[in-house]
């Protein structure tokens, strides 16, 4: 797993501050936060993938948990 | 390995082991091309050829594919890969559906012009283009399609704005 891909959430909203610093909008009219298109769009192809798994792993951890008694 | 603890990387790599001709699609081709959505499955759109078909069933075998609508755990045969149905599939790397056709008949032949060809694990796989993906999720016109379509739009400005 790479640093990219491992960044947390609090760095990203230091690169959607650095965004808006540079002008760039942080959010678009529908309400879609870009900095996380814009971080997902700097991790490699293998990088998005793993996030991808990463998540579903802890969606299913996550159910795991609700479903104990 | 379950669907809960997918390998989609395992997936791929037995698909071009095999030569399989295929295309990504669907969310999964979506994430690899950097938009930020979820999916459960990979989906595939495979050429419905006689001999392609022969590699992917070998393929599906080393992957222990089974039908996930079925308690028999059928697996499937040439003729349902022939066919333009969708195999909706288990496999020991997670959750693998195989299209004949998805948006209204646009089978392998009609979209590979639209693919991105892309390294996913050391290996180079063709993927449907962003492009592709918002007309063939606008086609399909379902909420959840519709909902990623705005996701893709916005990637690709993002895209185009680095380049």
């Amino acid at each position: 797993m790479s640093d990219s891909e491992t960044r947390g959430p609090d760095e990203r909203a230091h690169a959607g501050e650095s965004a808006h610093a540079s002008g760039l909008p942080v959010f678009a009219d529908d309400g879609t936060d870009l900095t996380v298109i814009r971080w997902m769009l700097g991790l490699s192809p293998d990088d998005r993938l793993r996030w991808l798994q990463n998540h579903m792993r802890a969606v299913a951890r996550i159910g795991h948990v609700q479903q104990r008694p | 390995m379950s669907s809960n603890d997918p390998d989609f990387f395992r997936i791929l790599r037995v698909l071009v082991s095999h030569d399989v001709d295929f295309i990504i699609v669907g969310g999964v081709a979506a994430v690899i091309q950097g938009v930020p959505v979820t999916t459960a499955d990979l989906d595939i759109v495979h050429l419905r050829t006689a001999a392609n078909v022969e590699r992917l069933l070998a393929a599906l075998d080393d992957l222990a594919a089974h039908s996930r609508l079925d308690a028999r755990r059928l697996r499937p045969d040439a003729s349902h890969l022939l066919s333009p149905g969708h195999q909706l599939l288990t496999t020991d790397a997670g959750l693998l559906d195989v299209l004949g056709e998805i948006a209204g008949g646009h089978d392998y032949e009609t979209l590979v012009a639209g693919t991105a060809d892309i390294e996913v694990g050391g290996r180079r796989v063709r993927v449907l283009s962003l492009e592709q993906l918002v007309e063939t999720k606008s086609r399909a016109g379902r909420p959840k399609d519709l909902a990623a379509v705005q996701l893709i739009r916005h990637a690709i400005q993002e895209r185009d704005r680095r380049t």
